[in-house]
């Protein structure tokens, strides 16, 4: 008897009650590695199917904990990771050959999975069958996340030489994964989605073909290995059409572009984190309705279904996330898969007409911009030329203009915005969660230990092996296997490469950017910045600035286009900047204002190092300093103590408030110098 | 018109003669600061200068040439190199960008490309403004130029390269470079725009892309004989590579030479024409014309007049009160 067509059939053309879900993952990691290891732990005991790790910035970055620039982040935003001593702390009693461990790590990602093989060769551990991904998608990271070390030509050398490894000795390990997820977070459309994440995997499969190293046959493995990682936002229908177009064209590409024969090879394989851009920190609990729709959008149909999710917390508008925060979202995930019948049937939307032309539309406009920028010579002559970025940065002040002409309605934000309080905010801990400093110290004590047990001789000679590959061409995997066998540390190796391939410095993409922000405020303030060029003798001049190594860099970006938009010179230095060089663009330039941008939850230190500095160059009484980012009500104060004049954070939405609020700022302190 | 020197602006140009960052950004900000009270202060800065012991005298050499060409991060890469090898000289970089014409605000000099060691006090940068959209240099740049030549050794000044600013740059600095990318058709479009007879030397920037950079520096080369049939001696054409440093060091060793060789005694040359841009800019084709009816030109104006200074002083309130 044959299957009714709502009934599921597995391809031997059995009926089946439901189906598997897909990985449950929470991206967790902080403080340090005994701390991450429990966490990690109880989140498995808790129904985790898989691990997903979160990085400290230093650690992406290619600093060990004990680095200046690092001082400040050190288990911030993820765990440090300064040596194998370090993962053998980290993986404690989390079998190798068991787990699906995803590692969000880019610039620093050989180095990563160098100590993930090390740590499985020390323990006896078959390498062959780890399973797992390292994201190691530096295109994303040149365009918006910004923990890049080397140029482009490098870095794409080190993600080709992982693929080259793993397909032949760690068959299941993705050595990368495309993401789209960031462009979203930086305002990408969904057809800028499709088409940048795709001309990305386009430039790993050409850079691949091109080194010539794999067999025809390895090649189309290869192809099969390349895995996605996308965002999913509010506007839930277009974007499951979105994924249904992206499994389309992947096909298509696959096929076509690399003439791949074997169907397996050409299935679009994608995890997803769903988007934290939408989430508000106005009425932050109505983030948890927005997560279960983002969620709908890559779960709903059965051919565009992920194979991974993880989920924000409903918080993380205000801080990272506390474990309960990351629990809650953990059972959202876990409702749907076994409490409701989602997984019981095959696609419910083959055959609509509406959603077929949907993606059609969007494949349509998705083609066309690849073939733009092929036509430009592929996505590293894009990333050299600034074109992408230039297009990310347009459609985030798109995006921004829109908010704020009311165009595109946020709930609790441009409407509605009146509510009674929220008390999941009223806990002991006011709703948000503080990392223990006192970690770091611990940290860089073991890292200190480490130095001191290891052999020196060995450390020297792997290094120089290093970078003898590096120079060469040679691949650059099994020393840096051997490096982290020695205790080399995670700066000591990213040093290393960096002594032969230099730092990379991208576009900021601001430049030749206009705001679509007009009407009367905006008149009038240009008026109010006329008359402040009368009484201060000159054009009121802002740097802008992002201290520390957080690369989100769109918030300084739609600042700084404002601050221009409403009539101020603006110097914007990009991002990873000491508070040293800030201070001093600021002293330079003589700027009336500096406006840093911290996401990090490094702002108290930032805030001591960057007024420090103005003291010591006898600027501090010259420039007003703003704040912007993730930070919480509760440090206002302090900041304030400490010389920040203000504070804004992602609830100071309205772009025109704000550059009125600095200008005011400004005639204030004009006022008083002026009087006295 | 002649003010007496504040003992705040003494305390700044002291201190600015050592190097003091802060005391060099407020004396940039007097220079361009365009209210009346600020030339008679000016004037006052510049003539303690011109007797003090330890002022300096400043080559300028301009880097200019199309967005995207590089030009920034090659500034900074020369500055650098130019910086480790003579610890006898102090640097000034001032880059000049363009401004928006429906906000008047810029978006300036991008630093990231031009980064130094933070706290290295013989090297100062400092963006500003064009008030242009195009990006050519404002008579404020001439301003702050008269300042920078008495407190550094050289001034490395960096333009955008469209139309007007070339000839700017050329009154401006001793020696131009023009920095130009492989195949951008850059070649073509300065030989129509009639640039290629404003530079003295040309680089040839992103020499990494091989074939392209062939291509370029051949077409430079016959584009140049064309352009310019009598020059006595081919143009220099440098072939270099900002990112990979490829060429790098002789051609901050060919800036250094020009440091030394290039140096004028004034700025009496400049004067005259940044003079006239300022008339022009204050007071418009009815100012020009009034200067030289009057006073047959800017050269014949500054020589009655004595000093820049005195001259926009005597003008301004000159044109103000003109016989109606």
């Amino acid at each position: 008897m044959s299957a009714k067509a709502h009934q599921l059939v597995t391809k031997g053309g059995q009926v089946i009650e439901r189906e598997e879900p897909w990985i449950f993952r929470t991206y967790a990691g902080h403080s340090s590695p005994r701390a991450s290891n429990e966490l990690y732990r109880k989140n498995l005991e808790a129904g985790q199917t898989g691990l997903s790790i979160a990085f400290d910035l230093p650690t992406q970055c290619g600093y060990s904990s004990d680095h200046s620039l690092a001082r400040p982040e050190v288990g911030k935003v993820g765990v440090p990771i300064n040596s194998l001593d370090d993962f053998h702390v980290l993986f404690e009693a989390i079998p190798l050959d068991q787990m699906n461990t995803s590692m969000t790590i880019n610039g620093t990602s050989m180095w990563l999975l160098a100590l993930y093989v090390a740590l499985a060769r020390e323990r006896g551990t078959d390498e062959k069958l780890l399973r797992g991904t390292t994201q190691n998608d530096i295109v994303k990271e040149y365009l918006a996340r910004g923990t890049y070390i080397f140029p482009p030509d490098a870095s794409l050398r080190i993600i080709a030489e992982m693929y080259e490894w793993c397909l032949e000795r760690v068959p299941n390990w993705n050595a990368s994964n495309i993401c789209s997820y960031h462009l979203q977070e930086a305002g990408a459309t969904p057809a800028q989605e499709l088409s940048f994440a795709l001309i990305n995997a386009i430039g790993t499969l050409d850079t691949l073909k091109q080194r010539g190293h794999f067999t025809p046959e390895q090649f189309e493995q290869s192809v099969g290995r390349i895995s996605f990682f996308v965002n999913s936002g509010i506007r839930f229908v277009e974007e499951m059409c979105k994924m249904r177009a992206f499994s389309e064209m992947w096909e298509e590409i696959t096929t076509e572009r690399y003439q791949v024969k074997d169907k397996r090879m050409t299935r679009f394989r994608y995890g997803v984190q769903v988007n934290s851009l939408g989430l508000t920190e106005n009425q932050p609990e109505n983030n948890a309705w927005r997560i279960l729709i983002e969620t709908l959008g890559v779960t709903l149909s059965r051919n565009a279904r992920c194979r991974a999710l993880q989920l924000p917390a409903w918080n993380e508008a205000l801080s990272l996330p506390r474990p309960w925060d990351q629990q809650w979202s953990l059972r959202l995930q876990q409702i749907l898969a076994y409490e409701t019948d989602l997984l019981e049937y095959p696609d419910l939307f083959d055959g609509s007409p509406v959603i077929a032309s949907k993606v059609a539309a969007l494949k349509e406009q998705a083609y066309a911009e690849i073939q733009k920028i092929l036509e430009m010579g592929g996505v590293k002559a894009a990333i050299d030329s600034g074109y992408m970025k230039s297009e990310l940065v347009r459609s985030m002040s798109e995006r921004m203009g829109r908010i704020n002409t009311g165009d595109l309605t946020v709930v609790g934000v441009n409407k509605w915005k009146e509510g009674i309080p929220s008390p999941l905010l009223g806990g002991e801990d006011g709703g948000v969660f503080k990392i223990d400093l006192s970690e770091a110290d611990e940290t860089r004590a073991t890292l200190a230990e480490t130095k001191r047990k290891r052999d020196g001789a060995r450390v020297a000679a792997s290094l120089e092996a290093l970078k003898a590959a590096a120079k060469s061409g040679a691949s650059m995997m099994e020393p840096s296997i051997e490096c982290a066998l020695a205790r080399v540390t995670t700066g000591e190796w990213a040093d290393a490469l960096r002594e032969v391939f230099g730092e990379y410095r991208p576009a900021t993409g601001i430049e030749g950017q206009r705001l679509t922000l007009e009407g009367d405020r905006v008149e009038a303030l240009r008026r109010r910045v006329t008359d402040l060029v009368e009484v201060l003798g000159h054009r009121p001049r802002m740097v802008v600035g992002k201290p520390g190594l957080d690369g989100h860099s769109n918030g300084a970006e739609v600042i700084a286009v404002s601050a221009r938009h409403v009539g101020f010179d603006v110097i914007y230095s990009g991002i990873r900047l000491t508070p040293e060089q800030i201070v001093e663009s600021a002293v330079e330039e003589n700027a009336d204002v500096i406006g840093a941008s911290v996401l990090s939850g490094s702002h108290l230190e930032l805030a001591d190092q960057l007024m420090d500095g103005l003291r010591q160059s006898g600027a501090a009484d010259d420039v007003v300093v703003v704040f912007g980012g993730i930070i919480p009500r509760d440090d206002f104060a302090t900041l304030k103590a400490k010389g920040i004049a203000r504070v804004f954070t992602p609830a100071d939405y309205e772009l025109i408030d704000i550059m009125e609020q600095i200008v005011t700022l400004l005639e204030a302190r004009h006022q008083r110098s002026a009087a006295e | 018109m002649q003010a007496t020197l504040s003992d705040t602006h003494r305390e700044w140009v002291e201190a600015a003669l050592e190097a003091h960052k802060f005391s060099i950004a407020r004396l940039i900000s007097l220079f361009e600061d365009q209210r009346p009270e600020a030339v008679p202060q000016r004037a006052a800065v510049l003539a303690f200068l011109d007797t003090h012991p330890r002022a300096r005298r400043a080559t300028f050499l301009g880097i200019t040439g199309t967005p995207g060409a590089g030009k920034s991060t090659l500034t900074g890469q020369l500055a650098r190199r130019m910086h480790a090898a003579r610890s006898d000289l102090r640097f000034a970089v001032l880059a000049v960008d363009p401004s928006s014409r429906f906000s008047g605000g810029a978006l300036l000099g991008d630093r990231t490309r031009v980064r130094f060691a933070t706290g290295d006090a013989r090297l100062f940068f400092r963006s500003q403004a064009s008030d242009t959209e195009l990006g050519g240099l404002s008579p404020r740049s001439f301003q702050v130029c008269r300042l920078l030549y008495r407190l550094f050794d050289c001034v490395l000044v960096e333009t955008v390269g469209i139309g007007q600013s070339e000839v700017d740059i050329r009154f401006l600095a001793d020696r131009v470079y023009l920095v130009v990318q492989p195949m951008g058709g850059d070649e073509i479009q300065f030989l129509k725009a009639g640039i290629m007879e404003v530079p003295d030397e040309i680089v040839l920037n992103k020499c990494d892309a091989v074939d392209a950079a062939r291509r370029s520096y051949q077409a430079l080369k016959s584009s140049m004989a064309l352009a310019r049939p009598f020059d006595g001696d081919a143009i220099a054409i440098h072939r270099v590579s900002a990112t990979e440093g490829m060429g790098l060091d002789r051609l901050a060793g060919r800036l250094l030479e020009a440091t030394d060789t290039y140096r004028v005694d004034s700025l009496r040359v400049k004067e005259e024409h940044y003079f006239a841009k300022w008339v022009k800019e204050e007071f418009g084709r009815r100012g020009m014309l009034y200067l030289r009816q009057r006073h047959v030109g800017a050269r014949e104006f500054l020589q009655v007049c004595g000093s820049f200074d005195a001259a926009e002083a005597a003008f301004a309130a000159e044109y103000v009160t003109r016989a109606s």
